[in-house]
């Protein structure tokens, strides 16, 4: 069986009107983040964060009533599966360092005290001192671009030039603003799952052009003499069979996730669905025809000036 | 049937066993070496994650994160300053001892920061003296300056600060590992994190009494014993009894009194006749009217010291101090030896027993500030679990069909290829006792993705040189070949990205590296290794005409 057979398709030629619809996303999703501001998760802002396991169907509205009376503007919504009787309650005010629980217990008293007929079974929670917060955030960013600056040197040194490891980190770049813009618009939070996911993302929409790439540089070396642009339109062709079925099967594989993963890795799966589509798309429309461009500046678009072994 | 062969695991292993002796009967001798050492690291990797979760009674392999169990994770910050202070403090008290013994007159020999202290008035004829006394005294770790007007300025070198800073976490470290072993929690971790080093890290998975955990941990727990000069109710009656200044080498601390809500107040002895580090043993015992107290015992060196200054001071009081507050002040009725000396205090039964484990556990070398907790309950573990292992389960069953309906029997080889995968996977895990945290599965499903990937590389390759013409044999090893500079290409780069996440410290995220690295690892085995020598075994030595791809 096979999906596609021998397909020619001018990817090249139509890259200008996809780097438009990405400007467009990224546009779009700078615009979301500045206006809503991205939503941190209370590892990385502080406070406090419990998921109360309530006895029967807890009722959202009296909870927070109750909430209200020891701390404003608390954070309250059902959590997961409706047959787990589950409410996230979470406040911004800062745990104080000598006594860290204070919020929590306060609210856990409030409960107590006003919701008494439907008792909590069982609680976790996550608190989180401001130091560690800002910790956590400002380490995050460095280790993306960190991440993102390491695989560029790794593919300059193997593909023997700039363009290819510029390319595939503008990928990577172009990859993790899109799916942030994603993570605003639905109201998904920053949390260390989802760091984990955007910093996956990258290697996996990094790995995805490294197949192109490794393609062209083969081509380049069989036919020296045809232009570079026709070189990398057959290059993506060749691989498509593969992109397809490999980025297709991943993707179901993330859906699974996010569809059955349960609701502790709901944000984790969403970004990796979005990473992986995003991921293929930018390998194909972003990275090689800055390659193009790259190479092409001179008015010198035979291939010959590729410095790739 | 005998009773063996009703275990449908032991059955199923005779039949993996007598299939593949069959098999490796009729295999050519040639491709015999491989096949032994292919299934042997299979086989090794069954043994190793047999049974993976508990069974039988037997403890599973797999060990699961405290997000897919349940527990306690605890950030604390250690307080670096109280290290410094305390090793400053030491040698202030040395500076004087050894000015006076020196007959040196000095005013005063005062800390001016956490690191450095100040010895002024110095006799201006022997400034030059006090000098050499220091730098002799403290050849390392110190630098003495002359600050004018008969006053020396003496500083921890950075060097020794940055030492002083490591060894105070690493002391921490361990005091926190005695403990929580006192405690009970199996398979706890302990480990220094954070920017800067400074902060530790405390993991205790099944956990479930935060309190009790919260409480034996943070208790700084420095112990002291020092004589009682005088007492009173009030820190103004004590401080105008001594005309309105507390002596340099006294202290004033409280404690409480047998009316609530109104402590005594205590001038005592800035030397302590013993501290913690004195102590060899400690346990729970009960006093004359029956109270819980805490009884315990010293070293022979400091056993010694305790007798002669007990004997010396008979009908004085003797303050206990923990932490800052005198918890009782008894009477020294008498010479008092290495065993049996007692506690009291007003102690419920659980305090007394946090006491005694903590005091066997020694001090901590610095106060320890909360930064970040985390509790997982078990039943939203057991959610997570389940959640995550059928989101993985639906994802694997998805890829098995496509290959298979897709590669035919090459499909079948990719899913032999894929199972081994995973096999090593959870194989590495169990042995290095890895945790498997819920973003570990998810680095689980991400390896297989790379796992098809890989497979899908390489028979796509293999269609391509068919259709170029190639012949079979030739196909099957230019695929091979071709796709491994790729692999190895796409591999590097995600091991990069997965090696950041390592140092990024916390539990989840680190386990998610974790498993991806061994999982791409893994991979290129298990396509390179044992799908290659499927392809080699079902082709066998003679021409082939066509392959199932």
């Amino acid at each position: 069986m096979e999906i596609l057979k021998n397909p020619h398709i001018d990817f090249l030629g139509k890259a200008r009107y996809f780097i438009a619809l990405s400007a467009l996303f990224i546009g779009g999703g700078l615009a979301v983040m500045l206006s809503q501001g991205l939503r941190y998760g209370v590892e990385f802002s502080g406070g406090t964060q419990l998921i109360l396991h309530f006895q029967a169907t807890p009722e959202v509205d009296q909870i927070r009533h109750a909430v209200d009376q020891v701390s404003g503007g608390a954070v309250i919504q059902s959590y997961g599966d409706p047959a787990k009787n589950s409410v996230l309650v979470r406040v911004a005010q800062e745990a104080p360092e000598n006594d860290l629980d204070a919020p929590a217990r306060s609210i856990r008293e409030a409960l107590a005290k006003s919701y008494g007929k439907n008792p909590v079974l069982e609680s976790s929670s996550e608190i989180v001192g401001p130091i560690v917060g800002a910790e956590l955030r400002q380490k995050a960013v460095y280790l993306t671009v960190l991440g993102l600056l390491a695989q560029l040197i790794y593919i300059t040194a193997r593909f023997k030039g700039g363009a290819w490891g510029v390319s595939a980190a503008i990928a990577g770049l172009h990859d993790i603003l899109i799916s942030l813009g994603f993570l605003t618009l639905f109201h998904y939070e920053i949390t260390l799952n989802v760091i984990a996911a955007l910093l996956t993302l990258v290697g996996y929409s990094v790995n995805d052009t490294v197949v192109v790439f490794d393609r062209v540089r083969e081509n380049l070396g069989k036919r020296r003499k045809d232009p570079l642009p026709s070189i990398l339109n057959d290059s993506m062709n060749q691989t498509l069979t593969r992109t397809l079925i490999s980025n297709g099967t991943t993707l179901l594989a993330v859906l699974g996730l996010y569809l059955f993963g349960g609701e502790v890795l709901r944000g984790f799966s969403f970004t990796m669905v979005i990473g992986v589509l995003v991921g293929t798309y930018s390998t194909v429309f972003i990275a090689v025809p800055f390659v193009n461009w790259w190479y092409g500046r001179g008015g010198d678009a035979s291939g010959k000036t590729v410095r790739a072994a | 049937m005998p009773p063996a062969l009703q275990n449908p695991i032991t059955l199923w292993l005779l039949l993996t066993a007598a299939l593949g002796g069959i098999v490796y009967a009729f295999m050519r001798p040639e491709l015999r070496v491989k096949a032994t050492l292919y299934g042997a690291v299979l086989i090794a990797c069954g043994v190793a994650i047999w049974p993976p979760y508990e069974w039988n009674g037997q403890p599973g392999k797999i060990h699961l994160g405290l997000d897919l169990r349940g527990g306690v994770h605890l950030v604390l910050q250690v307080v670096l300053d109280d290290a410094l202070n305390a090793t400053t403090d030491d040698a202030v008290n040395t500076t004087r001892d050894q000015a006076t013994r020196k007959g040196i007159q000095v005013a005063s020999v005062l800390r001016t920061a956490p690191y450095s202290f100040a010895i002024e008035g110095i006799e201006p004829a022997r400034v030059k003296d006090m000098k050499d006394v220091v730098r002799d005294f403290f050849r390392t770790g110190w630098a003495v300056k002359d600050a004018g007007e008969n006053r020396l300025s003496v500083e921890m070198t950075e060097l020794y600060q940055r030492q002083l800073k490591e060894q105070t976490v690493q002391d921490a470290i361990r005091t926190l590992e005695r403990r929580i072993n006192a405690l009970g929690v199996a398979e706890p971790v302990i480990a220094a994190t954070g920017n800067s080093g400074d902060q530790i890290l405390v993991q205790l998975p099944g956990v479930t009494d935060l309190e009790q955990a919260k409480r034996v941990i943070k208790t700084t727990a420095q112990l002291s014993l020092k004589l009682v000069e005088s007492s009173a109710g009030s820190e103004q009656a004590l401080l105008e009894a001594k005309g309105g200044k507390v002596p340099d080498n006294m202290e004033m601390l409280s404690g409480p009194s047998d009316t609530p809500g109104q402590p005594t107040w205590y001038l005592l002895r800035k030397e302590a006749m013993i501290t913690g580090r004195d102590l060899k043993n400690a346990r729970v015992g009960v006093d004359e009217n029956n109270r819980p107290d805490v009884v315990f015992s010293l070293n022979a060196t400091s056993a010694d010291k305790f007798s002669r200054e007990t004997g010396r001071n008979i009908g004085r009081q003797l303050a206990i101090v923990l932490d800052g507050t005198v918890y009782s002040a008894p009477v020294i009725q008498g010479r008092l030896g290495a065993d049996n000396n007692r506690i009291t205090g007003r102690f419920g039964t659980q305090e007394a027993d946090d006491l005694s484990k903590i005091l066997k556990a020694g001090a901590l070398p610095a106060t320890l500030k909360y930064q970040q907790q985390l509790t997982v309950g078990p039943s939203l573990g057991r959610d997570s679990i389940r959640s995550g292992v059928m989101a993985s389960v639906a994802g694997l069953a998805f890829i098995v069909i496509f290959m298979v309906i897709y590669y035919k029997l090459s499909g079948v080889n990719a899913v032999v290829a894929l199972t081994a995968n995973l096999l090593i996977l959870l194989a590495v895990l169990a042995y290095f006792q890895a945790n498997l945290t819920l973003p570990g599965i998810a680095g689980v499903i991400l390896t297989m993705g790379v796992g098809v990937d890989t497979n899908v590389l390489v028979f796509e390759r293999i269609r391509e040189e068919l259709h170029h013409g190639k012949t079979v044999r030739a196909a099957v090893a230019n695929g091979f070949d071709r796709v491994l500079v790729t692999i190895i290409d796409t591999h590097l780069t995600a091991i990069i990205a997965a090696l950041f996440l390592f140092t990024f410290g916390t539990g989840p995220i680190k386990g998610f590296a974790v498993t991806l690295v061994i999982g791409l690892a893994a991979n290129v085995f298990a396509s390179f290794f044992v799908s290659k020598f499927l392809f080699e075994w079902v082709l066998g030595k003679g021409h082939v005409e066509t392959l199932s791809i």
